[in-house]
């Protein structure tokens, strides 16, 4: 019976493949919108250099050691800064060739020298760009708290210092003046090294019985591969898929409402058979479009950003199992409203507000805290992305098959619900 | 012929329980007269509740007496085998939706190898009677009788005899011909190498083997129609209901499907045929039942139908009426019956059997000009017309 169900729509989705390609395009769309919005990819699937303008409009010594700074050691590991006059640098932005562009303004250093005013740095974003200039701003700020750290503790050698820079101090000055400085980094040293605070990541124990040495070169395969930046596409990439699945979802449901509206779900209904097959056919192709959508948005995602996916066959599952429980949902949502234009609306509130309260487009942490604690640990959407994402990450136990479970209970839930109510509407009337 | 089999059998399990019944009831009441009236008494409820329910109210035959018991149970045999015979019966069916009295205690049978039309506006209540009788809608009161056995005692069984063409093309447009007939073969329960089989039979039989393998949407309205049509039958119900098939469609493409349902009749299956037009009715239907608003007006053959309007004639007067009523003129109601009356036109139908001449005699004398006289045959459309003071096609 069902498999007769599946070769019906199989062959209407060969004869009429629209729907299908619509649906198959629109997971390489998403893939190559995240790829845009979170900027270009480094080798190693690492964040690369970022290139952008410095603009040293103060032209003092002091600045241009601060301008040659972001240009030493590490610096120069991940950043790539390119000197030049504003409107030479505004232009680049414009051009989409540099990610911000660094403005050190005039008098810059006799404003901190003197303390006069708050440390000030322009930086102007590429607004064309999300991660490269949200990177050069975090560490912006860092550089002005730096400075402004530096003020609070040596604001009265100031004056003196800035004499020195300026050549009107003799040695033994200077020499006074390192001492001085020394003596007061080192009755901060307590405070500075070791850092009052400090943050130590637990590595998962290794499995019983498992080889040691294994066990080792295995963590730090993972540690490897979540450096960089791929860990942080591989957690975007699981929250937008597990919402876009939810609009795909939805538009893998619009056959059922094909069928209610040319009436064959109705032909079938004066037949002997019950309606669980025609309904669980439904379901089963529906899961089917979304698997192909799940394997182009995981797998091409994997790809062009570089990611391992710890564990595929678990996540594979995983995958499975909430493409079930999407399908089954709008099963129940088309029984609710079969009319296709009134369920537009239902289905995309329902899609938003599973795929938001669930966690999938924005951290869990960031959630309104009524939503965080009461609404988001129900949300299947927040089973698999959690899920999926802890899995990613390696941190603490991988919950997969309980949430598979789950995931499967649901859908067999809603299915259920979903015929109970197409029997309902049909004994009362469909039209 | 082809349902005569399951038929005879369910008849045969019938009459073998009710002469169990009988059996068992004789012989206790003649051993054991006061035992045997209580158990027959019993008995003859319990088998007045499954023959018909209308009937339990008889429980009065308590009172008649043992020979009165005895009459009541063989009259309540004989109601059971004509349910038995009948292979669709609908007792009292009523839906309302909302304050909408869709249908409204509506009764009929239809027996194998008989169409019994039911003509009605739309809006009549006609899809909504199907609805329920397929059992696609639960009516608020009455029960479906699907031979001999009431549909919600056994929906699936019902359905498995039972075909139904709905009004609307429920059929899969991108597939082919062929492949949606064998599809709702194997959703009829048939094996594939049986679908594929009845599907070619079918095929020629609505002369659509050469366009077979064409997708649904490139046929005519009328091919549709009959390929709609088909998919309802590969399973070879014994009863079909047909919701107005040739809607829509042009008048060669009516008379194809019109023939095709002729010979399915023939064949012995039991159609019900709901409809709006009146000539698809006069011509096809062995009875007719017309509806509207949801209430069974008048049923019976076309014959019986047109006598209740008084005979065979009837006489259309044309003169000016707004200034002069039938009820002005004297003893004009005991020789005619007014059917329809306008400012125009007066609709007439001898009282009685009389010549038609003396009545047009009459009709000539009476206290208005009249411009014109015409006899004619009285059509469904002047029955519905004295049913319901509007024609059908308003």
């Amino acid at each position: 019976m069902l498999h007769v169900l599946l070769a019906k729509d199989l062959r209407r989705a060969w004869r009429n493949p629209l729907p299908w390609i619509i649906n198959l395009i629109v997971p390489l769309a998403m893939t190559a919108l995240i790829g845009l919005v979170f900027g270009g990819k480094g080798d190693n699937g690492a964040l690369g250099r970022i290139r952008f303008a410095v603009v040293n409009e103060d032209k003092r010594i002091l600045s241009d050691f601060l301008r040659n700074a972001a240009n030493q050691s590490q610096g120069n590991k991940y950043l790539d800064p390119v000197f030049m006059e504003r409107e030479e640098a505004l232009k680049l932005i414009n051009a989409n060739k540099i990610s911000a562009v660094l403005i050190i303004e005039t008098n810059f250093v006799r404003n901190y020298l003197t303390a006069r005013e708050p440390v000030t740095l322009t930086l102007i974003k590429n607004p064309a760009e999300a991660i490269h200039p949200a990177v050069l701003e975090e560490l912006t700020g860092a550089m002005v708290t730096g400075l402004n750290a530096i003020s609070r503790n040596f604001n009265a050698e100031f004056p003196a210092w800035e004499r020195v820079f300026e050549g009107k101090e003799d040695y033994h000055r200077v020499s006074f003046l390192i001492d001085q400085a020394g003596d007061k980094l080192k009755a901060a040293r307590q405070f500075i090294d070791p850092p009052l605070v400090s943050y130590e990541k637990e590595e998962p124990a290794p499995e019983r019985g498992t080889n040691q040495v294994a066990a080792t070169g295995n963590a730090k395969g993972a540690r490897s591969a979540n450096d960089g930046w791929s860990g942080l596409f591989a957690y975007l990439l699981i929250g937008m898929s597990a919402m876009f699945l939810l609009f795909l979802g939805q538009n893998a449901m619009t056959d059922l409402q094909r069928e209610l509206r040319q009436r064959t779900f109705e032909r079938y209904q004066t037949l002997h058979q019950d309606v669980w097959p025609f309904l669980v056919s439904k379901v089963v192709f529906a899961v089917v479009m979304l698997l192909i959508c799940s394997a182009i948005m995981f797998g091409g995602g994997g790809v062009a950003f570089q990611i391992h996916w710890q564990n595929p066959l678990a996540l594979s599952a995983l995958i499975a199992g909430y493409s079930c429980f999407v399908a089954a949902l709008f099963a129940v949502l088309v029984a609710l409203v079969p009319d296709e234009r009134r369920a537009s609306a239902l289905n995309n509130i329902a899609g938003m507000a599973l795929g938001l309260a669930g966690g999938c487009a924005f951290p869990r942490q960031q959630l309104p805290v009524f939503v965080r604690d009461h609404i988001t640990p129900w949300m299947p959407s927040y089973w698999f992305a959690d899920a999926a994402r802890s899995m990613q990450s390696g941190a603490g136990q991988n919950p997969w098959g309980a949430t598979l479970f789950q995931l499967l209970l649901s859908a067999a839930i809603l299915t259920a619900v979903a015929a109970w109510l197409f029997r309902r509407k049909f004994r009362i009337g469909l039209h | 012929m082809f349902h005569a089999s399951s038929f005879a059998k369910a008849t045969e399990d019938r009459q073998g329980e009710c002469a169990e019944k009988k059996e068992l009831f004789n012989r206790k009441d003649r051993k054991e007269p006061m035992e045997g009236r209580r158990h027959i008494s019993f008995r003859c409820r319990h088998v007045i509740a499954m023959a018909t329910p209308s009937f339990r109210g008889l429980e009065r035959v308590k009172g008649v007496g043992h020979a009165g018991r005895i009459f009541a149970c063989r009259f309540i045999n004989i109601a059971y085998t004509i349910r038995l015979m009948n292979m669709l019966g609908v007792e009292r069916l009523a839906k309302t939706f909302g304050a909408i009295h869709a249908v409204d205690a509506v009764s009929f049978e239809v027996r194998p190898g008989e169409i019994y039309g039911l003509l009605g506006p739309n809006g009549a209540g006609k899809t909504t009677t199907i609805a329920m009788i397929s059992g696609l809608l639960k009516p608020d009161a009455g029960e479906v009788f699907v031979a001999g056995t009431a549909l919600g005692a056994d929906p699936r069984k019902a359905k498995r005899i039972m075909g139904v063409v709905p009004q609307e093309l429920a059929i899969y447009e991108e597939l082919t011909g062929r492949e949606n007939l064998e599809f709702w073969g194997r959703m009829a329960g048939l094996s594939a190498r049986d679908a594929r089989a009845r599907t070619s039979e079918l095929l020629a039989a609505l002369t659509l083997t050469d366009r077979a393998k064409d997708a649904v949407k490139t046929y005519s309205g009328g091919m549709k129609r009959r390929i709609n049509l088909g998919c309802a039958l590969l399973h070879r119900p014994q009863l079909l209901l047909l919701d107005e098939p040739t809607v829509g469609i042009d008048p060669q493409a009516r008379l194809n499907i019109l023939e095709f349902i002729g010979n399915l009749r023939a064949s012995g299956t039991a159609i019900l045929y709901t409809t709006h037009y009146l000539e698809e009715a006069e011509s096809l239907c062995q009875r007719i039942g017309i509806i509207d608003h949801g209430r069974l007006l008048a049923e019976g053959t076309l014959v019986e139908l047109q006598r209740r309007l008084g005979g065979d004639r009837l006489f259309a007067l044309e003169a000016d009426f707004k200034n002069s009523s039938p009820d002005e003129w004297n003893g004009f109601h005991q020789r005619f019956r007014v059917i329809q009356k306008s400012e125009k036109q007066l609709v007439v139908a001898a009282v009685g059997t009389r010549d038609p001449a003396e009545c047009l005699k009459d009709l000539l004398a009476l206290p208005v000009r009249v411009e014109n006289v015409t006899v004619k045959r009285p059509s469904l459309n002047d029955v519905f017309l004295q049913l319901t003071g509007r024609e059908l096609r308003e």
